[in-house]
């Protein structure tokens, strides 16, 4: 034991004086972005003593060189050795990709749903968690495939509701987050028992279910109840019997009726819309983008309620926490524009208007400098990077990408 | 300071090194243990399997496990260890533990061994009524297993109770050695099929041979149909006479070529080579022979550039070329990864392609177009759009100088619609990759679906449809050929099933190994009344090649349908350094784009059988190319349209063109 904490006092010292030198000076910056209408994926280097931005490398991606593939979803290994692309399109399903960081060698691929998307790897199962959107499919319920990323096959899929995606992990890796957006809801995903865990409704005035009340009712009753599943450690068991009594709600097969267009099932049409969920890196917090809602939503995962609505630009799309916890960055895809937020205050701090339409996706460099905003274009203008110095809140560079760029992910921070 | 640093880091990496190798020692220390070392099952059997985590010494430790099959499709595995088998055959399941650091994971494999269903019986499928001495006969087999499904793995041996009567070789061709009793066995697992019976006397004594060309030529590609006549000493035939079919190939030429050709025991015979060939037909000790000469076929024609319409800013798709109401000749392209164009032509005189509208919409591809049959209505699709609802664009072309929008419709479209037809007031939209819709446009500006046709089968999936008489051809990947009757009329060459568009009827299909089926394309031969469709692959076997050009493989399938339920491919066109895309047939001519191989313009006049690419059926070739195109100097042709004389094409590369197709100028045979 003695022993034990003497080695972890000496890697400690290791570590810092590892890390200080390069964290102080680090001067460059790389993110991937894919481009989904060009089958590309570039590697983005930004010289963060010029503020100069560019293409380092350019990746085709995909399988047919006829055919636009989209790839949609990508991130990165927690160690940083492989990174990971979900192609949308596919005969009908859509497929994971597996890519060696630096080289940018295609390790393996493996098929996953319908449109499959967003994606991370659990720091404590060491698993990945792709949600299938099936954005273009018919409204029924999807799944959140579990991939083993060593192996490349799918172990599980999860189901869930009905156009998923942002899917997110807390940094324990326990917890996986991911939004419905056609039924407005936040799914909570128990990484290591592979199910869901509980969902919760993000409307503004959720409708009750029978002979139960939507955790995002913030009552004094619910309260009480809460605390007491809290106390007696029934909680997740609790929340558990409520997602199971929505699923039986919402959770229609409705495979047998899709070919009758007079039989189709209707949906109560979405108020939220939310399209993204992230985690705060220490507390215990989850925000959402309300797409539909136009505002940015801030779920306590203790009390399992919704605690705050920040109003936010047009259609909030992505979103990310900075690894401080200090300010969320948020793409606008309806306004072309990124919202920057104070998550202290709730405030909207900085609008900063994007290089072009549609922004997507967002990365925050390690130590927090940074925005990265992927930015898709209209047509065929290119996508590009837009880069915001998170000290300043301005735009310092724009790199032009492939068409239609998406998924973006930081990678790493470097001495030059 | 800077030397000091590196030395830290040095050091630093050192020991981490040796702090990984120490974790890493440690996951290598601990093993996974499976409760039992392989599995066996039989199929659709459901079993758990358990695992535990044991350190150096033995002692089971906490660590999380998870299962998974490596052969999904064929092995469910729950991560709880649930396991089912769908398929039979040797797969794997891996066991692995929960972690967050790669090396601290450790992972096992079990070996599950799914037997096959046990042999239910064997048949015999073609025991003649008689056998007679000295002939040999090809006796075929049926093996059906348990689970009712036709085997063709299993080992039947196959035995004959005398062998000095009749013998029997491992590929079943029993030999009658002289007149007498015999059983053949047929022993397949422990299940085993007789056949009793006997050799009787031979009353062939001589062999006929003729064939349907005689007093013609023959060329290469041409199938001869031969008939061997076996004939007692009376002069009467002997009807059940087995005949076998071989030949003698002896080139035209002494360049170290071979002659080849192709026989069937039916007696159909095609010679891919020109050359002499040596007919053999055979009945027992009795054989007789008939020479043919196969001259080349000679179809190569001429095929000049009449006119171009250079596309510099982004990639040509599709092409369809109309005459519109006014009299006029157009052609409308569809443009692919660029900026939602669709651009239209004057193609009236095809030496002067002339650009004469665009529509932009809000996509990055309008992968296909198409005009109704009046001229007055042109659908579009839409691919990346912003907004990503996709859907189709209806346009009014009635003035192709000023093309209007009628309307959008994106209903039920959003996944993309990646190829359409417009047949009688009705759009046909692949879309999602699994379905088509069935919208009507009669009022073109208030378009309504009124029907779907999707597959059912696991893993559907559609990539274009065509339609004629009322009967839509789709062609769906590894589900092959559909075709289905959305209104059949009485034009159609095979009987409809009372269909509508408000009701598809699915008539037939065919289905072929490979799963490349992406174009399909019905025809009857003028020269043969014999009705095809025929099956397009598109494939990239050879992957994404992110250095260079990429190399397309796959072919034409050949498939005649005498009726819906028994389709036969009987011939291909394939270019050994291409691969196919969209194609179209004309009088017995079939002009096919074969994206880095050009096009290419194939005789496919008489009988088809075997490879028509060997034959020599090749008319021409042309490679489109431009200095100023997309894609400067080389060729990725996209599809073709024969239209008034002329064959107009589209290339991803460069654009739109019109080619001439010349009367022969050969001095050959034909």
């Amino acid at each position: 034991m003695k022993n034990h904490k003497l080695f972890s006092i000496l890697l400690s010292a290791i570590l810092f004086f590892l890390l200080v030198p390069s964290t102080t000076f680090s001067q460059d910056y790389y993110v991937y972005v894919a481009a989904e209408s060009e089958d590309e994926v570039h590697l983005i280097h930004l010289d963060g003593k010029t503020n100069k931005a560019e293409i380092a490398k350019t990746i085709q991606v995909g399988r047919y060189p006829t055919e636009t593939d989209g790839p949609h979803g990508i991130n990165i290994s927690p160690d940083g050795e492989y990174w990971f692309l979900s192609i949308a399109h596919g005969n009908p399903y859509g497929m994971l990709a597996k890519y060696k960081t630096g080289t940018d060698e295609l390790v393996a691929t493996t098929d996953l749903g319908m449109f499959p998307a967003s994606m991370e790897i659990s720091k404590s199962t060491g698993l990945l968690y792709v949600v299938n959107f099936n954005l273009h499919g018919d409204m029924v319920p999807s799944t959140v495939s579990v991939v083993d990323p060593d192996y490349m096959e799918v172990i599980t899929e999860i189901k869930t509701g009905i156009m998923p995606h942002g899917s997110r992990i807390t940094d324990d890796g326990t917890k996986q987050y991911h939004v419905s957006m056609m039924t407005d809801e936040l799914y909570e995903i128990n990484t290591a028992g592979l199910d869901v865990n509980r969902t919760l409704s993000l409307k503004k005035n959720a409708m009750k279910m029978d002979g139960m009340k939507d955790h995002s009712d913030d009552s004094e009753e619910h309260k009480e109840n809460h605390e007491k599943h809290m106390k007696d450690g029934t909680h997740e068991e609790h929340s558990k019997k409520e997602n199971e009594m929505k699923e039986d709600h919402s959770g229609h097969d409705m495979d047998g009726m899709k070919k009758d267009g007079s039989m189709k099932m209707m949906h109560a049409k979405p108020e939220v819309k939310p399209t993204w969920a992230d985690p705060h890196p220490t507390k215990p917090l989850v925000y959402v983008a309300g797409n539909g809602s136009d505002e940015i939503i801030e779920i306590d995962t203790e009390k399992w309620a919704v605690t705050r609505r920040f109003k936010s630009g047009k259609a909030p799309y992505n979103l990310e926490v900075s690894h401080d916890g200090k300010i969320l960055v948020a793409s606008y895809k309806g306004e072309g524009a990124t919202g920057i937020f104070d998550l202290e205050s709730g405030k909207e701090i900085a609008k900063v208007k994007n290089s072009r339409k549609v922004t997507h996706g967002v990365a925050i460099s390690s130590d927090n400098r940074y925005a990265f905003l992927s930015v898709e274009g209209i047509g065929g203008e290119p996508g590009s990077v837009d880069i915001i110095d998170l000290k300043t809140n301005e735009r310092i560079a724009v790199v032009e990408t492939g068409k239609q760029a998406g998924g973006i992910v930081f990678w790493k921070q470097v001495a030059p | 300071m800077k030397k000091i640093n590196s030395i830290t880091k040095i050091v630093g990496i050192a020991i981490l090194t040796v702090v990984l190798l120490a974790v890493n020692s440690k996951a290598q220390d601990k093993k996974i243990v499976f409760e039992k070392e392989t599995l066996s099952l039989k199929l659709n059997e459901e079993t758990k399997i358990s695992a535990k985590v044991v350190d150096a010494d033995g002692n089971t430790t906490q660590d999380s496990l998870v299962f998974f099959s490596r052969n999904r499709r064929s092995l469910i595995v729950t991560p709880d260890g649930n396991v089912k088998a769908i398929q039979s055959g040797k797969f794997s399941i891996i066991a692995r533990t929960l972690t967050a650091d790669r090396a601290d994971r450790i992972s096992a494999t079990l070996s599950v061994d799914v037997a096959y269903p046990p042999v239910k019986a064997v048949t015999f499928l073609n025991a003649p009524e008689n056998f007679y001495n000295t002939t040999t006969i090809s006796l075929e087999t049926k093996v059906v297993d348990e689970a009712g499904v036709t085997r063709d793995n299993v080992d039947v041996k196959l035995s004959s109770s005398n062998p000095d009567v009749a013998s029997i070789d491992a590929f079943g061709n029993l030999k009658a050695h002289k007149k007498g009793n015999f059983t053949i066995t047929a022993k397949a697992e422990n299940k085993s099929a007789t056949w009793k019976f006997k050799v009787s006397d031979n009353p062939i004594a001589s062999l006929d041979i003729s064939h349907n060309y005689d007093g013609k030529t023959i060329r290469t590609g041409d199938v001869v149909t031969f008939e061997a006549v076996a004939k007692t000493n009376k002069g009467d035939a002997v009807e059940d006479a087995p005949i076998k079919y071989t030949y003698i190939a002896e080139p035209d030429d002494n360049l170290g070529q071979g002659a080849s050709a192709q026989i069937a025991q039916s007696g159909k015979f095609v010679a891919s080579d020109p050359g002499l060939f040596t007919i053999v037909a055979t009945s027992g000790d009795k054989s007789t022979t008939t020479t043919i000469k196969a001259v080349p076929r000679n179809v190569q024609r001429p095929l000049t550039l009449v006119g171009k319409g250079i596309v510099s800013h982004t990639r040509t798709s599709d092409l369809w070329v109309w005459e519109g109401v006014d009299g006029r000749d157009y052609a409308l392209t569809g443009t692919w990864g660029g900026n939602g164009e669709a651009i239209f032509w004057d193609v009236t005189d095809p030496s002067k392609i002339t650009p004469i509208d665009t529509v932009v919409v809000d996509a990055r591809t309008v992968n296909d177009v198409k005009v109704s049959e009046d001229g007055k209505v042109a659908v579009i699709t839409r691919e990346g759009a912003s907004d990503r609802k996709n859907g189709i664009i209806i346009l009014d072309v009635t003035n192709p100088r000023d093309v209007k929008i009628h309307s959008e419709y994106t209903q039920d479209l959003t996944g993309g619609v990646h190829n359409t037809f417009i047949y009688d007031n009705h759009v046909y939209a692949v879309n999602n990759g699994r379905k088509y819709d069935i919208i009507n446009i009669e009022d073109p500006k208030n378009p309504k679906t009124v029907g779907v046709f999707e597959l059912d089968t696991p893993s559907h999936s559609i990539h274009d449809v065509w339609i004629q008489d009322g009967i839509a051809y789709s062609s769906n990947w590894s589900d092959g050929i559909v075709a289905v009757d959305i209104g059949s009329n009485a034009s159609a060459d095979l009987p409809g099933a009372g269909g509508s568009p408000e009701n598809p009827v699915q008539l037939g299909n065919y289905a072929y190994p490979s799963g490349w089926n992406h174009a399909a394309f019905p025809f009857k031969s003028e020269s043969t009344g014999d009705f095809y469709v025929l099956g397009g692959d598109e494939a990239f076997p050879y992957g994404l090649n992110t250095e260079g050009a990429n190399r397309a493989a796959g072919w034409i399938h050949f498939v005649k349908f005498d009726d819906w339920d028994s389709p036969a491919e009987v011939a291909r066109y394939q270019v050994p350094e291409a691969g196919t895309h969209n194609y179209w047939v004309e009088g017995d001519i079939l002009y096919v784009a074969m994206y880095n191989g050009g096009l290419r313009v194939v005789d496919i006049s008489g009988e088809l059988m075997g490879d028509l690419y060997d034959q020599g059926r090749e008319i021409a070739s042309f490679y489109p190319s431009d200095s100023e195109a997309y894609i400067p100097n080389a060729t990725f042709t996209w599809g073709p349209q024969p239209y008034k004389g002329y064959i107009f094409l589209s290339d991803w590369n460069s654009g739109i063109w019109a080619l001439k197709l010349g009367e022969s100028t050969s001095q050959g045979t034909n």
